[in-house]
């Protein structure tokens, strides 16, 4: 990463840990979804920028991650946070082998189709498990303890701001040095070389079906994460959450943030959030708002809006270089 | 070594080659040529385990290998450099010769194999850090075949090496297959044009229409005229 990635990269982080004192407790709330939403889009995007595969049912995993919070907090009285990520991640790494075995055979639309299928079909076993899941109606989840201690004293706003903000955002950072690593590495290389021309990569020993399933696999871990974050948030799980207009937000979040960089999703992440928070405050019919910005962005921008900064920024620094040199 | 025994290869209802047979032994430079649309490379994919053949079989060092996957061919030894050298556009031209080293692991270490692939293509290491998408036709088919050596082949194939090259850089390229000879590996190049069939081949294949039509000695070719025609489009 260059140096001005890396400054660049700290001041966020600074931003981020003034943000809960600086900043509203309705925004600083909704920052939550941010982190939670950043690390889904991390197994996300090693899927479809790195793999070249493109997801239209990962919000099943992040069901799985929600549910098992749920399950864990209220009906086993396990409360620990920690507990939970570990179960989810066990969890979703099952349930990614026995999905990606079948998908990961077939790329482009069929794929896309398969995990549809998928994720709709978990969405039909949590409406119609009525005794198991509650059905359309769903679970409560109840407040988690954060490395084993329990901050039920506390108000739930000042929790979610205070403690369950840092904790989340320790989650995020972890989980972002963890995918750094995965994409940098030679499974991460040869995943590029998968996407760019898998009978070329095959020649060269790489067993593409294997270095799928294990994409998937990382992918629906990373994603299940995001959904034990997102569900102490929403403090109910219920099917909708693994509906497939939910994958579509992840996909929407990823495009519109830029898929081809790193920290592209998370820039998504923010977009989305924000602006389903201000405009379905004015109009009900946000998507429609949304349809239009995506359309705008896939022909005026493919890159993302992280592309625009990045071309912007270059073109300041061009200028005062410039305007140094002509002084 | 190699040893393709009378396979009939189809791609959809066409019937690609019929009856293919050739022979590569340890050390050993073959050269497949023909013309354009012959069967050199469904012969080389095929080999590779990229197409399957309905009659016939493929063995590696006495291993029959006609059904086994193509990442399974290529980590029991064999390294292919294809006609379009097909480098990953997104990975820097040491990354695309690294990542041969990480799926066979051979006597050599990774360092070794990849300075023996810098050794070979000197023009490559500098251009490490460049895209694949930097690189000039010339340098991709270097890289493609840098690639393949890393892979450290008992048996490398290259399809139409010179395939769309600026002379200088043929010469370069051969001079560099010469060097690679003198390492050991078995090597099959397919040729469609006889001016560059290496003077180092030990046998010589003619594919016409799918079917192997001569086989010999390089120097033997040269008394059939009615081949030589054929290889010239002439006949």
């Amino acid at each position: 990463m260059k140096k001005t990635g890396i400054v660049f990269l700290l001041l966020i982080l600074a931003f981020l840990l003034v943000w809960p004192f600086i900043g509203p407790e309705y925004q600083v709330y909704l920052t939550l979804s941010f982190f939670a939403y950043s690390v889904a889009l991390l197994g996300f995007n090693l899927l479809f920028n790195y793999t070249g595969l493109l997801s239209f049912g990962h919000a099943l995993f992040i069901g799985v991650g929600g549910y098992t919070a749920a399950f864990l907090t209220s009906r086993f009285h396990i409360p620990y946070m920690e507990v939970s990520i570990l179960v989810t991640i066990l969890l979703s790494g099952v349930v990614a082998i026995l999905i990606g075995l079948i998908c990961v055979r077939y790329i482009k639309i069929y794929f896309a189709m398969l995990t549809l299928a998928f994720g709709m079909l978990f969405h039909s076993f949590l409406m119609k498990t009525y005794h198991l899941t509650g059905g359309d109606e769903g679970m409560s989840v109840e407040q988690p303890y954060l490395l084993g201690m329990d901050f039920s004293s506390m108000d739930q706003m000042a929790f979610f701001s205070g403690p369950y903000y840092y904790y989340s955002l320790g989650v995020l950072i972890l989980a972002s040095i963890a995918m750094w690593r995965i994409v940098h590495s030679p499974f991460g290389l040869c995943l590029t070389s998968i996407r760019d021309n898998p009978d070329k990569a095959e020649y060269l020993g790489i067993g593409i079906r294997k270095y799928r399933l294990l994409a998937f696999i990382i992918s629906g871990c990373f994603t299940g994460v995001g959904g034990v974050l997102l569900a102490p948030i929403t403090g109910h799980m219920d099917p909708g959450m693994v509906f497939w207009t939910h994958s579509g937000d992840m996909v929407f979040m990823t495009l519109v943030g830029g898929f081809s960089n790193f920290f592209g999703p998370m820039l998504g992440t923010v977009i989305f959030i924000t602006l389903r928070d201000v405009i379905s405050s004015y109009i009900e019919y946000w998507r429609l708002i949304f349809g239009a910005l995506l359309a705008a962005i896939v022909i005026l921008s493919p890159g993302g809006v992280i592309e625009v900064l990045t071309n912007l920024f270059t073109l300041i620094r061009r200028k005062i270089m410039a305007g140094e040199n002509a002084s | 070594m190699l040893s393709v025994d009378s396979i009939d290869v189809f791609i959809k209802s066409s019937r690609i080659l019929r009856n293919v047979s050739l022979k590569a032994g340890k050390g050993e430079v073959v050269c497949l040529i023909g013309r354009n649309g012959a069967g050199k490379t469904t012969t080389l994919r095929t080999i590779m385990g990229y197409l399957r053949p309905e009659k016939g079989s493929v063995s590696f060092q006495g291993e029959d290998i006609t059904r086994k996957s193509t990442h399974e061919i290529s980590r029991l030894g064999i390294g292919y450099a294809p006609e379009d050298s097909g480098i990953f556009p997104d990975l820097t031209t040491h990354e695309n010769i690294e990542i041969s080293t990480w799926t066979k692991t051979t006597e050599k270490s990774e360092e070794e194999r990849i300075k023996l692939a810098y050794k070979v293509f000197p023009v490559l290491e500098g251009y490490k850090k460049r895209k694949g998408t930097q690189l000039s036709g010339g340098e991709r088919k270097m890289l493609s075949i840098a690639r393949a050596l890393a892979l450290d082949p008992e048996l490398l194939i290259l399809d139409e090496p010179f395939e769309g090259l600026a002379p200088t850089i043929v010469t370069e390229v051969a001079r560099s297959i010469q060097d690679i000879i003198k390492m050991g590996p078995s090597i099959i190049i397919s040729e469609s044009n006889i001016y560059h069939v290496p003077d180092f081949t030990d046998t010589l294949y003619v594919i016409e229409r799918g079917e192997i039509i001569f086989s010999g000695r390089p120097e033997e070719v040269a008394q059939e005229k009615g081949i030589l025609k054929i290889i010239a489009g002439t006949a």
